[in-house]
């Protein structure tokens, strides 16, 4: 090839690609309302994302995949963990665990919180042609019972809230300083259980798991309920 | 050299280097605060060093790509520059953008887009510059009457460089198109634009190493720089799988990033070429084993390592995780730190006036950045496949699955101290050439 004809090449390359490309933006910008939701981007979402920059969260955390890979993505988040729980955690990550990795607090407001919810909410909602994948086996590693009564439901919320997943699994979710939960109701009783939980160090007086005295009966009954479930 | 008005190059080398040498202890920092727990986490908490560490990266090797074109267009274009004193101008302007930028991350001030961290404010401030760059290097070109394919080619590449970051300025609500430009800059700077730079650059410092026809150089330009830019436009695609945009850009984006692999080939083949056939005895071995060096890593780090993630059935799987990690360091490192590292050892000695230098330290900088770079990356590649796996194969818990990485981080952290060493070993080289009284 001469070079006069390579140059050619290089231009007329280029300008072809170019135009495809064009022609496939303006043609995705066609279907973003639908596949992002657009009518729920309100500006309270806005505002969270602006709350997510802020605090430059993307530098730890991915979304939709993208950013750094220090801290989990944050694509599904909303889904998995729910109001209740992002708002305990938001306002206070600090985790009771020495080795693990932590998230700085970041002394969110509660308004910087319910914005940034609002936000994730809505980013949990975007057709992302099924990405994360569905693991490939998800290994049925627990036993809960099939039907959630509105006890066991109560209970696994108060796990959630107090965060026992951060020292505690279930079926592979959790951290690894405490023993395994996955199938705790084929091993303990529920009266086994409840004395754990009001006071560890009455069962094993080195345990490194700190008391919850400030659970209520209720919350320890239902917890207790929960966990007797996985057999 | 052979226009005074080169020598502006000087300073931006040596600035470019210092900043090298920062931006890898911040990297080490980095690899640290994933394996042990984080004593700094209150001053310098893992996000803003992240920041840090990927700006810093970006300035120095503008430094150097700018570096670059003040001692390549001079000769290219045989006249002095348009104006020496623009060229100091744009270069205390860009350092002090560039210190005020960190500073800047240290108390908080910060865009919070990852690698697009800067303010907006510097943003513009960015843009200013990049215009008197423009600005200086076009008026220098338009005074001459031969336009070279190499002159040309560099002026896309600055051009397109500078048109892409006004794509990062604005602030976008929806976090889709948010992503969908971010790519116009991210993708389309280091599959675009710095590869126009890097063609271009390299073309030149073949030329004159080794005495091949211009005829036959710049004919490889056109053909390589082309199919970049025929796979590397669409193959933007590759980053539109899974952030909310249609399907179709599975196929697109999956077909041609598929190729872009080919045109980084035939730069390895046809540096090879123009080496075996040159016309001149290479004094300079060091600049030579860079150039050659770069050609290979570049397609090691930015061909092989790109294509193995590229296709959508792949990616699928290891989107988000240390893959990527792996692949970013050993392409740019490949691809771009050791371009510039190849137009330091070219020009530096040159602006200089010395016939001969002592190469020792040059060669201790190569084997040593190079060797450790590719641990380093294969360290986190298999920290990768770990995380693909477990994470995202089994759905086993994040932090459980870095759990099982440590071991492999850690790897990259003692890795890391030996490239930290190999870049000291050229910061202190290019200080030493750059301070020497010329002969
Ligand atoms: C001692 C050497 C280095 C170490 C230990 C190191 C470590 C790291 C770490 C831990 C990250 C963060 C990954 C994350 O987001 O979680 C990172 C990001 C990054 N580093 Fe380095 N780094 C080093 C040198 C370099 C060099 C020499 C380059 C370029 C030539 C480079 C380019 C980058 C880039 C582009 C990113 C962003 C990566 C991405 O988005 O995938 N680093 N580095
Ligand atoms: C010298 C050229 C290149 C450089 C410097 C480079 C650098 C990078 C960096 C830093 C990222 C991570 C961005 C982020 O999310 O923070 C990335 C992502 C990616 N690169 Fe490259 N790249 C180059 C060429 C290529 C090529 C030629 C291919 C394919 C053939 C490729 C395929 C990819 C893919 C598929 C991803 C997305 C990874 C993911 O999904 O997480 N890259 N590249
Ligand atoms: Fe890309």
């Amino acid at each position: 090839m001469e070079k006069k004809a390579a140059r050619n090449f290089f231009i007329w390359g280029t300008v072809i690609c170019s135009a495809v490309f064009i022609w496939l933006t303006i043609d995705t910008h066609s279907t973003i309302p639908k596949r992002t939701n657009t009518d729920k981007l309100t500006d309270e979402v806005v505002m969270g994302k602006r709350v997510w920059h802020k605090y430059n969260c993307n530098d730890c955390h991915t979304i939709l995949g993208i950013g750094a890979y220090y801290a989990p993505d944050m694509t599904k988040v909303y889904s998995s963990r729910g109001d209740t729980w992002l708002k305990q955690f938001l306002k206070n990550p600090d985790s009771p665990d020495p080795h693990r990795r932590k998230m700085p607090n970041q002394k969110l407001t509660d308004d910087e919180i319910n914005k940034l919810i609002a936000f994730l909410k809505w980013v949990d909602a975007i057709d992302t042609n099924q990405w994360p994948p569905k693991p490939i086996t998800v290994a049925k590693i627990t036993g809960a019972p099939l039907e959630e009564t509105a006890q066991i439901l109560k209970g696994k919320n108060v796990y959630n809230q107090n965060r026992c997943d951060l020292c505690h699994r279930i079926g592979g979710q959790g951290g690894v300083i405490g023993p395994d939960l996955s199938h705790i109701g084929a091993k303990r009783d529920t009266s086994w259980l409840a004395q754990l939980i009001k006071n560890p160090k009455s069962i094993n007086p080195v345990t490194q798991m700190p008391a919850y005295p400030q659970l209520s009966e209720d919350e320890v009954q239902a917890l207790v309920s929960f966990l007797a479930g996985l057999k | 050299m052979t226009y005074e008005s080169q020598k502006v190059a000087i300073k931006y080398f040596v600035i470019s280097a210092v900043f090298f040498g920062l931006q890898v202890i911040l990297g080490l920092l980095l690899a640290a605060k994933y394996v042990w727990p984080d004593p700094l986490i209150g001053l310098l908490p893992f996000n803003t060093a992240r920041a840090i560490h990927t700006n810093l990266l970006v300035v120095w090797l503008l430094f150097g790509f700018m570096g670059g074109a003040y001692y390549i267009v001079p000769e290219e274009s045989g006249t002095e520059l348009y104006s020496t004193k623009l060229a100091n101008l744009q270069f205390w302007l860009l350092l002090i953008g560039g210190l005020v930028a960190v500073i800047g991350f240290l108390f908080g001030w910060t865009a919070g887009r990852p690698l697009l961290e800067l303010p907006v404010e510097l943003k513009w401030a960015i843009v200013v510059i990049a215009l008197i760059f423009i600005f200086n290097i076009f008026m220098t070109m338009i005074r001459t009457k031969k336009w070279t394919a190499i002159q040309g080619m560099l002026l896309g590449g600055i051009v397109m460089l500078a048109v892409m970051w006004l794509f990062g300025i604005p602030f976008f609500k929806n976090l889709t198109l948010d992503y969908y430009y971010w790519w116009w800059v991210v993708h389309l700077w280091v599959e675009g634009a710095f590869e126009l730079i890097a063609a271009a650059i390299m073309a030149f410092v073949l030329l004159k190493l080794t005495g091949v026809e211009r005829q036959v150089i710049e004919k490889w330009l056109y053909i390589e720089v082309g199919l970049v830019l025929i796979t590397g436009i669409i193959g933007t695609g590759h980053h539109y799988y899974w952030i909310g945009t249609p399907e179709y850009w599975l196929w697109w984006g999956g077909i041609f990033s598929a190729m872009e692999p080919l045109p980084i080939l035939f730069m390895v083949f046809d540096t090879l070429n123009h080496v075996r056939h040159r016309k001149l005895e290479v004094k300079n071995r060091l600049a030579l084993y860079w150039a050659v060096g770069c050609a290979i890593f570049h397609f090691i780090g930015a061909g092989v390592w790109g294509v193995i993630h590229t296709l959508p059935q792949v990616n699928r799987w290891t989107h988000g995780t240390q893959v990527t990690t792996s692949h970013g360091h050993m392409a740019f490192f490949g691809a771009y730190a050791m371009l510039v590292l190849t137009i330091v050892y070219f020009a530096l000695p040159r602006l200089k006036g010395l016939e001969q230098f002592n190469q020792k330290k040059g060669f201790w900088a190569f084997w040593i950045t190079t060797t450790s770079m590719m641990v380093m990356g294969l360290a986190f590649g298999a920290a990768g496949l770990i995380q693909s796996y477990f994470q995202r194969g089994l759905g086993i818990d994040f932090l459980t699955v870095q759990g099982f990485m440590r071991p492999w981080i850690i790897g990259v952290f003692y890795t890391g101290i030996a490239f930290l060493i190999g870049t000291l070993v050229y910061v202190l080289d290019v200080i030493g050439l750059a301070t020497k009284e010329s002969s």
